[in-house]
């Protein structure tokens, strides 16, 4: 594909401003109104899916020419999709998340990169990892842990700890919790440890088009050679890339997020929640599990025209709505942990505001990552919730961070902290 | 023609650094706006690129920058959320001011049922405010996203409930009104310091002044707050919403009822319109669901119930013997909200329809007496979260006709409004979806008494051909009134973008005296004249 295949799509922009709420029907208060962080933080139009689009044509027309702003433009976005939800709600033939990450690839295509983006992209290349660490100590976190080594050994399923959970320190430990928990409920289970590369998906999104494929070969080769059937994963975007981007690139495995495995293992009977966690809290879906969360459906088409002007495609284009994205099993988790109570934020599921660490943002744009995470903190504080849950590192940590510099305090958690609470 | 340095820097100053640009890519997500094909150069999707863009955070500053403007003649043009072309420069060498930081719904006087908002405070977020007070106000046809305030000061502001709620111009009180000449003005009661309560006084009532004869449309100088008369809401706190995306919908309260009612013919369903009227029955009464077309329109709302289904789908939805029967059924409909203030007033207000509808012939449509439909279609008809489906077919459509009147007149332009499509849909160049795709107010002002319906016309927005036919169905229908003596509906803004004053003359002004009085007000109120030509004018000679 190339931004020219887009060019409909920027054309058809109605200019109607949906891209900036949530959807329209769910509008609850002024406050908590608003989907879009890069327009919130940034201001000017240009900033927004529609004002995206319409650059987009200006570029293929050449009335504009690369230059800082525009690479702002582009980047200054977490591409966390809530605009392409709110846009689908009528116009759901327009492409805007995809026509913006096509807008990505040509700047990175052309040579028009963020020299903020460069060293992390570097030590992809060179350390198969976004966290600028040694490749070598990538295996560091499940030292001594008593887990199958799966560059030796065969299992059914693979752990991917991602690059977050890897390297962060802080988060190293719920790595180890959660793939033991998992082990101690009976799950086949392996690690590729040292082996373990990046998914890709990171820089994928930050305009990186190439490297999506390279550490696709990369993961599933190893994972194929293991005899893995699924991939378990603790990590949104990593989720979202073995999910939804290796299977358009013809990788096919079983993918599965820790909290839908452990909302099946507590189904079966396999894990029992049964220490009470008195604790009021509120739960932050991840872009990348909700609606960024759908499945990928093979799909391959021709455009027509019908009742005269109608543009369609044959066979029907598979829609990407956010409606069938990870939303339940984080919550029946939570649920089913005694004494705990589960609110909600005004901004949820398929509509959620995101984190902030997205989308190549808390590496080049730090303090629009920090804003956007202090004003789901807030959000989540209007809930009364003692604590705010998630479900990916990325989140908790720019949750963490930010919260930090905060004066009214609220916790921060993943789902399989609270579980661990609960066993 | 770039702002020189001077005024660039004075401008920087009252906004600061932050919030403007003269960034091309910014400035081409300004210039960029739906409609623009229809009377660009080219069929550019673009307007004139701004000069500047900035984001004032509050009157002081809107005022000075309009002041700046006067002194060195920049032509400046404010927008809300900027839907619609009019919001765009018309010309070069305009700046534009995006309004989106005054944003809040400043007060709710529960007691005196108004609400005091700024130009970026949506619809959609002034109603889930309201709401939590027992109060509704009116969302404008043109959907939940668009701004109450622009509604109430800019333009008509009719909307679904608009025969209960009133339509927005009329239920603008006081107002902050930075006048072209930088000035302040304060309408209304506002402008004696009694509140916000009337616009009309103790004070200067200048509605008709600022607004002429269909809404100034940012050509008049910039409102930066207004009041709102608000109305009645018996239902619940917020929307609780079920459904899947898109197909959002709301239980329906106990004191509600969400109805398509249809009818033998054109003479029964406007015989109907009185009959609302004469009994005060409706909340909500519009014709909505048919601006996708009659023929095709029933296929698409029931595919959109279907999250797995997309527009890829509507020839096999056309196709089912279900949705034929439908369409049959609800060729001339239009949608009913009843609600009751109590338990007993619903049941009056039902038996009261299902007199209307006995004496007209007329009947409620089965297919949207299912509950998941009736749910979708009141949460869609009350909130109008969905509006902008009406750009789902091709991501363009020109609304023709639209002239408000009594249903008799309204009635007596349909007919030339299904001709005129019908001849341009069979070229194949605009969407065939049937000759009715008309939609409207049953009663676009508080009580009815006055109505209309916008004929619909989808074009391919990126087809230049699709595009261009749609042009001259605009002009074709322009002629046809003329002939049949009916005044231009809203396609005569459209055309008067770039329109000589002899052919404005010619199109717009029946009687020419309106805009010659409107060129005086201009003049006075406007010295140097920076705004632009949606204050529509005519030359005296």
């Amino acid at each position: 594909m190339a931004l020219e295949d887009y060019r409909d799509d920027c054309t058809d922009c109605s200019r109607c401003s949906y891209c900036k709420w949530i959807p329209l029907d769910h509008i609850k208060s002024a406050r908590f109104a608003r989907a879009c962080p890069s327009i919130e933080y940034c201001g000017f139009q240009a900033y927004s899916l529609g004002g995206r689009l319409s650059v987009g044509l200006s570029l293929l027309e050449g009335r504009i020419s690369y230059n800082d702003e525009l690479k702002n433009i582009v980047w200054e976005c977490q591409l966390d999709g809530a605009c392409d939800v709110s846009d689908k709600i009528c116009r759901y033939n327009i492409r805007g998340l995809e026509a913006m990450r096509e807008m990505r690839f040509k700047l990175v295509e052309d040579g028009q990169t963020l020299p903020r983006h460069r060293p992390y992209i570097d030590s992809l290349h060179k350390e198969k990892n976004m966290m600028m660490e040694p490749k070598t100590k990538r295996g560091k976190w499940a030292e001594r842990l008593d887990i199958k080594d799966l560059t030796r050994e065969k299992a059914a399923v693979v752990f991917h700890a991602g690059c977050r959970y890897s390297y962060d320190k802080k988060l190293q430990k719920k790595a180890r919790t959660t793939v033991t928990l998992l082990r101690d409920a009976g799950v086949d289970i392996g690690i590729m440890g040292e082996n373990e590369s990046c998914c890709g998906g990171r820089a994928y999104q930050w305009g990186y088009r190439k490297e999506l494929d390279a550490f696709a070969r990369k993961n599933a080769r190893p994972w194929t050679d293991a005899g893995v059937k699924t991939v378990v994963t603790p990590c949104a975007e990593c989720y979202h890339t073995f999910k939804r981007l290796y299977p358009e690139i013809g990788f096919t495995f079983e993918v599965v997020h820790v909290v839908e495995y452990m909302d099946r293992l507590i189904k079966r009977g396999k894990m029992k929640l049964t220490r009470s966690v008195p604790l009021t809290v509120t739960y932050h879906d991840p872009c990348h599990l909700g609606r960024l969360g759908e499945p990928y459906v093979p799909w391959q088409g021709t455009r027509e025209k019908i009742y005269g002007q109608i543009p369609v495609w044959k066979p029907s284009r598979p829609r990407y709505t956010g409606a069938r994205g990870v939303y339940d099993a984080p919550r029946n988790v939570l649920k089913i942990i005694p004494g705990l109570t589960l609110v909600e934020m005004e901004r949820t599921k398929e509509y959620a505001w995101c984190c902030g660490a997205g989308g190549g943002v808390l590496e080049a744009y730090p303090d629009f990552a920090a804003w956007t995470a202090a004003q789901r903190l807030t959000e989540a504080r209007a809930t009364s919730a003692e604590a705010i849950v998630s479900a990916c590192p990325w989140c908790e940590r720019n949750f963490a961070d930010t919260a930090k510099g905060q004066d009214e305090k609220i916790k921060v958690y993943d789902v399989v902290d609270l579980v661990q609470m609960a066993l | 023609m770039a702002l020189s340095r001077d005024v660039y820097c004075a401008l920087e100053d009252i906004v600061g650094p932050r919030y403007i640009s003269e960034d091309p890519a910014v400035m081409d997500s300004y210039a960029y706006q739906w409609l623009a094909e229809t009377v660009r150069p080219n069929q550019s999707k673009f307007m004139p690129r701004p000069e500047a863009a900035l984001l004032p955070g509050n009157t002081k500053e809107v005022q000075a920058i309009v002041k700046i403007c006067n002194k060195y003649k920049i032509r400046f043009k404010a927008y809300s959320t900027g839907w619609y072309f009019y919001g765009a420069p018309f010309s070069e060498g305009v700046i534009q001011l995006d309004m989106r930081r005054l944003d809040r719904v400043l007060e709710i006087d529960e007691k005196n049922m108004f609400a005091v908002i700024e130009p970026y405070a949506i619809a959609g977020v002034v109603q889930a405010e309201v709401m939590k007070r027992g109060l509704n106000c009116t969302v404008t046809g043109a959907g939940a996203s668009c701004s109450t305030l622009v509604g109430a000061t800019c333009y008509h502001g009719s909307g679904g409930t608009s025969i209960y709620t009133g339509e927005l111009r009329e239920n603008l009180l006081g107002a902050e009104w930075v006048m072209p000449n930088g000035e302040v003005l304060r309408t209304g009661s506002l402008g004696s310091g009694c509140g916000w309560f009337c616009a009309e006084g103790p004070g200067p009532s200048m509605r008709g002044i600022v607004r002429g004869a269909l809404g100034a449309r940012g050509g008049m100088g910039v409102y930066t707050k207004c009041a709102v008369k608000l109305s009645p809401w018996p239902g619940p706190a917020e929307y609780p919403i079920e459904g899947t995306v898109p197909a959002y919908r709301s239980p329906m309260p106990s004191n509600f009822r969400a109805y398509t009612v249809a009818f033998k013919d054109w003479d029964s369903l406007f015989e109907s319109y009185y009959r609302i009227y004469d009994n005060e029955i409706a909340y909500y009464a519009h014709r909505q669901w048919t601006m996708l077309g009659a023929d095709l329109g029933p296929a698409f709302w029931m595919l959109y119930q279907d999250p797995t289904k997309s527009l890829d789908d509507i020839e096999e939805f056309v196709r089912k013997r279900e949705v034929r029967q439908v369409t049959d059924e609800m060729r001339y409909s239009y949608q009913l909200v009843l609600v009751g203030m109590s338990q007993r007033d619903i049941e009056y207000k039902e038996k009261v329809l299902e007199q209307i509808l006995k004496e007209t012939g007329g009947w409620k449509v089965k297919k949207w007496l299912e509950p998941e439909m009736e749910q979708f279609s009141l949460l869609y008809l009350l909130r109008l979260g969905k509006k902008n489906l009406n750009f789902v077919y091709t991501g363009g459509w020109i609304g023709n006709y639209m002239q408000s009147g009594t249903p008799d007149f309204v009635n007596k332009y349909e007919p030339l409004a299904e001709d005129t499509t019908e001849k341009f849909q069979a070229t194949g160049l605009m969407v065939d979806c049937g000759s009715d795709s008309m939609m409207g107010c049953v009663g676009s002002i508080a009580g009815g008494g006055q109505c209309g319906l916008e004929q619909f016309g989808f074009y391919d927005v990126a087809d230049k051909k699709s595009t261009a036919a749609a042009i001259e169905w605009m002009k074709y229908c322009i002629k046809e009134e003329a002939k049949h003596n009916i005044p231009p509906g809203k396609e005569g803004m459209y055309l008067a973008v770039g329109k000589t004053h002899e052919e404005l003359q010619r199109d717009l002004a029946k009687q020419p005296a309106t805009h010659t009085w409107q060129r005086k007000i201009k003049e006075a109120f406007d010295p140097n004249n920076l705004g632009d030509r949606l204050y529509p004018t005519l030359d005296e000679r």
